[in-house]
Formats: C-alpha cells, sequence, structure tokens
C-alpha cells in the first residue's frame, strides 16, 4: 500500500514537471535588437565546466560594460549565479562602464545591486575599474571594492591585479604603474582596464594612443594578461609581443556584428550574444571558458605563462599571499 | 667559393640581426617608458615655460581653494554608499559653486595658455593621428554638456578618453582637475564635482 502511494507521487511529479518544463520551454523567447530569436536563461543550456578546479587556484569571473539594469544583463547573471555553483569564484574583475546614463542611487540599485544581488549576498566581491561613461566617485563605492583610488593593486594568490583608469592614463598613473611593477613579485601580474590596447572592433578598434604609452611597461615588466571591455563582444586576441589581450564588454551590452571579419587580431571572437568569462589561474596556467546568456561555452582554453620564476632586483610587494587571501590595495597614488 | 658564400651569408645575417636589435619596434629594458620621461616643460622656451607655469599657479589656487570647502565637510569614506556619494558630491558642487559665483571663461584658459594648448595639439596631432582623434573625440555622446562656468558636466554624458599621449605633452594637473574634450572644445572639470572650472574653444583643429 505504501510502496503504492509512493509510485503514484512520483509519478504525479514527474508528469507535473514535465508539464512545467514543457510550459517553460514554450514561453516565447525575448529577441535581441537585430530581430534574432535567442534563448533565455531559463531555457540554457546545462552548466558545463571545462575549468580544472585545481587546488589552491585563483578562480575570478570577468565581465565588462554592465550598467544597463536591463532584462538581459540579469539574464546573464542568472548564468553566471549558476556557474558559481560548478566553480566557486571568489571575485568578480568589472571592466567599467558600470553605469550607463545616470548615477544616482537608484541607478546602483537597478544597474548593480539588484542584478547581482545573489553574488553580493554570497560574499563575493566585485573589483571595478572605470569606464568612459562613469564618474570618478564610483571610487568610493563600497560595493566597487576600489578603497577610494581610480587605478589601484590587489593581489590573490601568486597572482597580482592591476586596475588602471585607461580614460585618464596621465603621467601620475604611469608612474605609480612603474613602481609598482618594479617591486612585484607575484608570478602572474594581470591588467584590467576599460579600453582594449588591442581590439578588432568595428566601432571603436584598438586604443592605439592608450597602446603606445602601456605597452612598453607591460613589456619591460613582464605583464602576462590584459583583459579590457568598451567593445561590446567577446574577443581573445592572438597574443601581441607575447602578452596575452582579452576582450570582455558584453556584460549589459551588445553591439552584435561588430567584430570585424577576418581580422589579423583575432583568435577567437563571439558578438551575437552577452558573455562572460570565468577564469582560474593554477601554477603556470590560466584557464578560461566564456559563458554566452544561454550557457554556452563560447570558448574555451589554457594558456601558459610566459616570464620564469625570476623575482624583480628590488622585490620588495608583499604579493606573495596564499591563495585566495586577499591583499590590500598599493600605496596612495 | 663555398667557403666565400658562407662568410658573404655570414655578414648579411649579422647586419640583419644589428638592423632588427637597432630598429625593433619592441623596446628594450634600457628605453624610457612614458612615466619616466622628463617634464615637458623642461623644454619649453622661456615665453612659453612662464605661461605654463602661470596656468598651473591658477589651477593650484582653485584647487587650493576647493580643498579649503571639502575639509569643512563631513570626509567621504572609502566605502561609502550610493547616498552618502550622492549627498557628497551635491554639497561639494553647491558650495564650490557659490565661492565662485560670477567666475567667468577664460579665467584660467587665458588667451595665452590656449594659444599654447592649441599648438601644443596641432603640433602632435598631423595627418592620420589627427583625423583618428578626432574621430574619436567627435564621436562621444557629450550634446548637451553645457559650456558654461560653474554649471555641471552632465553624469548622464560620456567622458571622451583623453589620448594619454597629448595628456604627456599638455601641462600637469592637481588630480583633482581634468582636461575633457567636448566637440572641439576643451573644458577644465573638477572630478569630485563635476563642476566646468573653465573652458576654451577650438582647441582641436
Amino acid at each position: 500500500m505504501k510502496r503504492t502511494a509512493t509510485s503514484i507521487l512520483i509519478l504525479a511529479a514527474l508528469v507535473f514537471g514535465g508539464l512545467v518544463g514543457n510550459a517553460l520551454a514554450q514561453k516565447p523567447a525575448p529577441t535581441q535588437a537585430t530581430g534574432e530569436r535567442v534563448a533565455t536563461a531559463a531555457t540554457a543550456a546545462p552548466v558545463n565546466l571545462t575549468l580544472p578546479l585545481k587546488t589552491d587556484s585563483v578562480r575570478f569571473l570577468a565581465i565588462g560594460d554592465t550598467g544597463t539594469g536591463t532584462e538581459q544583463q540579469k539574464e546573464l547573471a542568472d548564468v553566471m549565479l549558476r556557474y558559481r555553483q560548478a566553480f566557486p569564484y571568489e571575485f568578480v574583475l568589472m571592466m567599467g562602464d558600470n553605469m550607463y546614463g545616470g548615477e544616482k542611487p537608484a541607478d546602483f540599485k537597478l544597474k548593480f545591486e539588484n542584478v547581482y544581488k545573489q553574488l553580493l549576498d554570497d560574499k563575493v566581491k566585485f573589483y571595478a575599474t572605470l569606464g568612459n561613461h562613469d564618474e570618478s566617485n564610483q571610487r568610493f563605492y563600497k560595493d566597487f571594492n576600489m578603497n577610494g583610488e581610480e587605478f589601484y593593486r590587489f593581489a590573490k594568490g601568486n597572482t597580482a591585479f592591476y586596475s588602471l583608469n585607461s580614460n585618464y592614463m596621465d603621467k601620475r598613473q604611469l608612474k605609480w604603474l612603474e613602481e609598482e611593477l618594479a617591486k612585484d613579485a607575484s608570478d602572474w601580474k594581470i591588467i584590467f582596464m576599460h579600453h582594449p590596447p588591442y581590439s578588432s572592433g568595428g566601432k571603436h578598434g584598438s586604443s592605439s594612443a592608450l597602446r603606445e604609452v602601456v605597452e612598453p611597461i607591460f613589456l619591460k615588466y613582464g605583464v602576462n594578461a590584459v583583459f579590457a571591455g568598451h567593445e561590446h563582444f567577446y574577443e581573445r586576441v592572438k597574443p601581441q609581443k607575447g602578452i596575452y589581450y582579452f576582450i570582455s564588454g558584453a556584460g549589459g551590452k551588445l553591439r552584435p556584428g561588430d567584430v570585424k571579419k577576418g581580422s589579423p587580431l583575432t583568435e577567437k571572437a563571439f558578438d551575437t550574444d552577452m558573455s562572460f568569462m570565468l577564469v582560474e589561474v593554477a601554477g603556470d596556467e590560466l584557464h578560461f571558458q566564456v559563458i554566452s546568456r544561454t550557457g554556452q561555452t563560447v570558448d574555451s582554453g589554457v594558456l601558459t605563462r610566459q616570464q620564469p620564476k625570476a623575482k624583480p632586483l628590488n622585490a620588495s610587494h608583499p604579493s606573495a599571499a596564499p591563495a585566495g587571501q586577499e591583499q590590500g590595495n598599493a600605496a596612495k597614488p | 667559393m663555398k667557403h666565400k658564400m658562407n662568410r658573404t651569408t655570414g655578414f648579411v645575417m649579422g647586419a640583419l640581426v644589428v638592423f632588427g636589435l637597432t630598429f625593433s619596434p619592441v623596446p628594450t629594458i634600457a628605453q624610457q617608458t612614458a612615466g619616466q620621461q622628463p617634464d615637458p616643460l623642461e623644454s619649453l622656451p622661456v615665453k612659453d615655460r612662464e605661461i605654463v607655469v602661470a596656468f598651473q599657479e591658477r589651477v593650484k589656487d582653485y584647487t587650493k581653494m576647493r580643498e579649503a570647502i571639502e575639509l569643512k565637510m563631513p570626509k567621504l569614506a572609502k566605502e561609502s554608499t550610493p547616498e552618502q556619494i550622492q549627498a557628497h558630491k551635491t554639497e561639494l558642487e553647491k558650495r564650490v559653486r557659490e565661492a565662485r559665483a560670477g567666475a567667468k571663461r577664460g579665467e584660467l584658459f587665458t588667451p595665452g595658455i590656449a594659444a599654447f594648448i592649441r599648438k601644443t595639439i596641432k603640433s602632435e596631432y598631423k595627418g592620420r593621428e589627427l583625423v583618428e582623434l578626432r574621430e574619436a573625440v567627435l564621436e562621444a555622446d557629450t550634446k548637451g554638456v553645457p559650456l558654461r562656468v560653474n554649471y555641471t558636466y552632465p553624469e548622464s554624458k560620456e567622458l571622451v578618453e583623453m589620448p594619454p599621449t597629448l595628456l604627456l605633452k599638455l601641462p600637469q594637473l592637481p588630480k583633482q582637475v581634468r582636461y575633457r574634450f567636448v566637440g572641439r572644445n576643451m573644458l577644465l572639470v573638477d572630478r569630485e564635482n563635476g563642476l566646468i572650472v573653465d573652458y576654451m574653444l577650438n582647441a582641436l583643429p
């Protein structure tokens, strides 16, 4: 009798579950500006992690140009959340344009706090950089962890992160960057900023004036990888003078079809839906996986650290913290 | 013959290596980076240097006045809420605007420094570079930014990326004040309260 009742319950659950599943699948999906029909997070592909989840690795998410507060941004945030179950990233790098259109308290709620509420509640830290739509005062906002500075450094495990203000790269900032890099003994030195030194974007393209001043510094001090936004798509640029360049700028806006076809810079690009990057730094390897709003993996791979483990001459930066342990921002510029 | 060919090949290879090392676009460790370059002020003719120094003094006077105002206000914490940021910005904007009531265009950007800035941009950007600079500046959404001293740069408007190569040539500013392009015009904007401190017309040729 008891067994029969259990069977009925299971059968009912299966039937009900199937009906609900069908209903969800039949719900009309929103369309993009192009009119192309796209799936939503509700119909998204299942989580399919390709990252190795090695012990003591540094795990983070990189996303840019988020600040819209649109349904699409929220859908992407849902996928970010789902992937955190499989890949418990500890923090998020924001590539700038964190607030489009206005920066009143209501905008912070609409375009950031509400969208990433669950991640914020789960104590995932967001580290922001400033874009051309961002006021300098964002550096005081507690959830952007900029510590009152427009450009700053923090370290996790064997990796140092430098957030630069590419919108106003003056001599003061360049001097600070050089001084910090010169004493940085971290295995990995990662830059994140808004404008991409290399890009295949049709609307903007490479920020060549920026590249002219920062690239010699990156080369001189062994910067390994650069993450940027500004372009509303994803691009993995072919290594330039040995440095890895990524663009992850489709976190809240999309510019469909903007990547120039046949660009000699492109290793891999994705410009038909919004996306974010998952990154795992483990020893001498940097693993990455790029996920679209529908949960598809659109790029993945592993890159090897370029520089041999050699400490700079005046290595005094306290950058060898255990994995997961955060270090404070560098001295005031 | 074979021996001669080897020597010739060796010479050609050697010359190529020397040429490559000399003209390689990849900077070597010994090269000076942008952050290490000397202040362009040092290489200016005396007359230009006097104009630039006087301009920097006027900007410094502004930042001193503004700092004195800010010191009397509650300090904005490094971990503030959006409400606290908004309140601080609004109050600082109000107090500085009151302190500068009656300020007019050209008080900082005098004709002398305006001419120097135009000349600097013109000499630094030519041909393709000038076209690219114009494109980058003019594509930005800055319509509606008022060209008025003591008015606010609207927070909803884009901030045009200042080309770093140009920033290295222009007179250095204290960190509280920024150069900003709006169309072909150049503004001096306070980074904390968004006030337009001064502006000059047709900075971009």
